[in-house]
């Protein structure tokens, strides 16, 4: 892991699939006021396969997880209070890094196929849900004392500070990076 | 029946085989199967009266005979199978990283022992509670910078690709604000701030001042920049002051003014913000152009002033040093093209040129340019209603205007090729003047007008505001307008005693109208509290006279504007009304991507054209 700086900071991790050439991931830190510190983001990552084959309906959490969340926590120079992602499959990386992964559920995206429940757990991963304020969270059920951990960190943190928001921040970064 | 017995048991010749017979197990080679005890069916020999022959033919005795099985062994020699291992190969994800500056200054305020960031509001106390409700109420409207095209380094456009929303970052700097910028204000911002070179061209009145001293205070904040130089009309040095007052109390603001000594001394004062004037950089050229003098930011406001690119300002303005550069202007465009390109050669010199047609000029342009108009941002400010009033003259006067033009043409056709485009404004202007008042009898019929207009502006106890381009006529209708007890506010004011004159006709019910003139009152005066505008005269170009109504139809209006446009039938001032709509056409033109109906400039045949007159050979440039 890099040399990590103890500044108040949140990170926001998320990765976004390219039918193209694949996953990019993207991890970005961001002070309390929301300015951004520093940004990462991985070259296509693309399952071969054999993966496909023999991972089966592990093969999300392996990639999200394992292999993009962990190496972009891991690439960080300041370490952040709490990691947010808004896709459950990473959660998977919390056995692999020192610091809390919470998901940020977005209730209010729009429903595929009109449906009027979002499936937020992939079937293999149990969750812990709890709220900050009114934004939805939870953590993986094997790391529940993340759940206080996150909220003790979080007691500083302005209210109104939007979890989800980044999150558009860093895929836009993704496409421009692509595109560069 | 009993269907499971002996074939031969059953074979009646009586009866004869059943149909369910041909479907039975042989009971000789198969044992029965265990099912519940055959059902035993009875008929009559009248229900199966079938006729069957029975032959003997042995068969019985074979089927009652074991089979004999012969064995073969096959060996096989097949080898052990292979077995293909796949390794599950876990290749490395490659990582991009970007490092930004409010890191590098969080680590350096670490070492100092300082809190990094500045503390966020405080927090009210948060149910740690799931909620059913959704999440958090969340405004997609955000405004977002953009980095423009011109930043090419992929660190420097993530830098501001990633910076949260203007709104979202404003409020967590805990930068207050007076009032609530309305949202195409931030969007300004997010164009303003992000850009090297641009041009915040807004209509007179959308608060281009306030967007522009904003995005200032962010980058000072941000440690984009930390000196910036503020170059305005010498008249709104003082509104400057106040504005930033206003909208960045905390940012420190020195006016280059006094004597030199004293100019010499602010100019080497480290104060983030220096405001001057144009008028003054010509005598402190030395000092602005010194070789260690560099800002990081140099923000021209009015910059139409430098639209002509051999005036000495311009030539200053573009000399001094600096990194980022933005004009503010009202009407980038106020007679032809060419004075977008004067702007354009501060920014960055030779990006336009004179060889491009209008639509390469607006496209090349558009990248720096943001302008809005009030129609399309603020829909629900009150609308500006236009009158255009024809106006009879009167006998007396018609006859002066008359033998005045008819005089004039005549002298001009006498002048032949010596006549100079000159000669033709002097007539113009003396015709004009004939229009305001003929000066044999004193006759106006647009006083009367006027006069008839501003009663009802003062019986219902509203505000009328009056532009002439000429003093003596402003003079002239403050003594005929006594009884509307005006105010005057042109060149003849003293620049002190102009602030309290604005503030008497804001304060005092009794004062219905000012008269102001073009020049003077054209720009930086909020008379938002007027509800009339009148023209009395029109100004050469469509321009001005935009900044002229905009003073009464800018943000704070409480009602609609009118504006009334003062035409005397049959004048000149009809034929000069035609050349601007004209120009409104080219401006549209420039700035909509729509071709041009006809040439840009005047030229020199169509001055002539006036009182169609020959043209002398040659082109030129109108000159308003």
């Amino acid at each position: 892991m890099a040399q990590e700086a103890q500044i108040p900071a949140l990170g926001f991790l998320t990765v976004v699939e390219d039918a193209e050439h694949g996953l990019f991931g993207g991890y970005l830190v961001l002070n309390l006021i929301g300015r951004p510190l520093e940004f990462h983001c991985t070259t296509p990552v693309k399952a071969n396969r054999a993966q496909q084959i023999l991972y089966g309906p592990t093969l999300a959490p392996y990639l999200y997880g394992e292999q993009i969340a962990q190496t972009l926590i891991r690439k960080g120079a300041v370490k952040p209070r709490a990691v947010f992602t808004d896709q459950a499959a990473v959660l998977a990386a919390r056995q692999h890094v020192d610091v809390p992964l919470v998901l940020a559920v977005d209730e209010s995206a729009p429903q595929a196929n009109g449906e009027t429940t979002r499936r937020i757990d992939p079937p293999q991963t149990v969750l812990k849900r709890f709220g900050w304020g009114r934004q939805p969270l939870a953590v993986d059920a094997a790391s529940a004392a993340d759940e206080q951990l996150v909220l003790d960190r979080l007691s500083d943190v302005a209210e109104d500070f939007d979890l989800l928001e980044p999150f558009g921040r860093i895929r836009e970064a993704i496409a421009e990076a692509s595109r560069n | 029946m009993n269907f499971w017995e002996p074939r031969d048991t059953y074979a009646d010749p009586a009866i004869g085989p059943t149909p369910a017979d041909a479907f039975s197990p042989a009971p000789d080679v198969l044992p029965p199967p265990e099912i519940s005890p055959p059902e035993v069916i009875s008929y009559s020999a009248a229900e199966l009266a079938v006729p069957c022959d029975i032959y003997p033919l042995g068969m019985q005795a074979a089927l009652q005979r074991a089979p004999r099985f012969k064995v073969r062994t096959a060996v096989l020699n097949a080898a052990a199978p292979k077995v293909v291992s796949i390794p599950i190969s876990r290749a490395p994800v490659k990582v991009r990283s970007f490092l930004f500056p409010a890191l590098t200054e969080a680590l350096l305020a670490k070492e100092r022992g300082q809190q990094q960031p500045p503390p966020p509001p405080k927090p009210q106390p948060k149910p740690a509670t799931p909620s059913s409700e959704g999440g958090q109420a969340r405004d997609t409207r955000r405004v977002r910078m953009r980095p423009p095209r011109d930043i090419v380094k992929l660190e420097d456009r993530l830098m501001y690709l990633l910076e949260p929303p203007v709104e979202t970052w404003l409020a967590r700097e805990s930068l207050s604000f007076p009032f609530q910028p309305f949202p195409y204000q931030l969007e300004g911002i997010a164009f303003l701030y992000p850009r090297t070179m641009a041009v915040l061209a807004d209509e007179m009145g959308l608060g281009k001042t306030m967007q522009a001293i904003t995005s200032v205070r962010l980058l000072l904040h941000s440690r984009e920049v930390s000196s910036v130089l503020l170059v305005c009309p010498k008249p709104l040095v003082s509104n400057w002051k106040r504005e930033f007052a206003l909208w960045a109390p905390e940012v420190p603001v020195v006016v280059i003014e006094g004597d030199q000594a004293k100019r010499r001394f602010q100019w080497l004062l480290p104060a983030p913000v220096k405001i001057a004037n144009y008028e003054l950089l010509q005598r402190d050229q030395e000092l602005v152009l010194a070789p260690d003098r560099h800002f990081d930011l140099v923000v021209l406001d009015e910059s139409q002033r430098i639209k002509n690119r051999g005036s000495t300002t311009s030539q200053i303005v573009r000399s001094i040093s600096r990194n980022r550069s933005w004009a503010l202007t009202g009407t980038p465009v106020e007679n032809c093209a060419e004075d977008l390109i004067g702007i354009f050669e501060f920014l960055s010199p030779g990006y336009l040129g004179n060889h491009m047609t209008p639509r390469q000029l607006g496209d090349a342009a558009s990248e720096h340019v943001l302008r809005r108009t009030k129609d399309k941002v603020l829909t629900d400010m009150p609308p500006r209603l236009f009158r255009d009033v024809e106006i009879d003259l009167g006998p007396e006067q018609r006859e002066s205007y008359r033998l005045a033009e008819e005089e004039g043409v005549l002298r001009l056709t006498e002048m032949g090729d010596s006549a100079t485009i000159q000669h033709v404004f002097e007539l113009v202007l003396r015709l004009k003047q004939i229009a305001n008042f003929d000066p044999a009898t004193g006759e106006s019929a647009k006083l009367d007008r006027l006069k008839a207009d501003l009663e009802e502006v003062a019986a219902s106890g509203r505000k009328a505001i009056v532009f002439s381009q000429w003093v003596w006529t402003l003079q002239r209708l403050a003594k005929e307008l006594v009884a509307f007890n005006p105010l005057e506010y042109h060149g003849k004011i003293p620049p002190k005693k102009r602030d309290g004159i604005i503030e008497e006709f804001r304060n005092n019910p009794n004062r219905h109208v000012m008269l102001i003139s073009y020049g003077a009152g054209g720009v930086g005066l909020n008379l938002q509290f007027s509800q009339y505008v009148f023209l009395f005269d029109r100004w050469w170009n469509p321009a001005i006279e935009d900044q002229a109504i905009n003073r009464a139809h800018r943000i704070g209006a409480a009602g609609a504007v009118t504006v009334s446009r003062f035409l005397a039938v049959g004048t000149i001032e009809q034929r000069i009304d035609e050349i601007l709509r004209e120009k409104r056409e080219l401006f549209e033109t420039i700035f909509s991507g729509t071709e041009p109906g006809r040439k840009l400039g005047l030229t020199q045949e169509e001055v002539f054209g006036l009182f169609k007159l020959k043209c002398p050979t040659g082109p030129i440039k109108f000159a308003a």
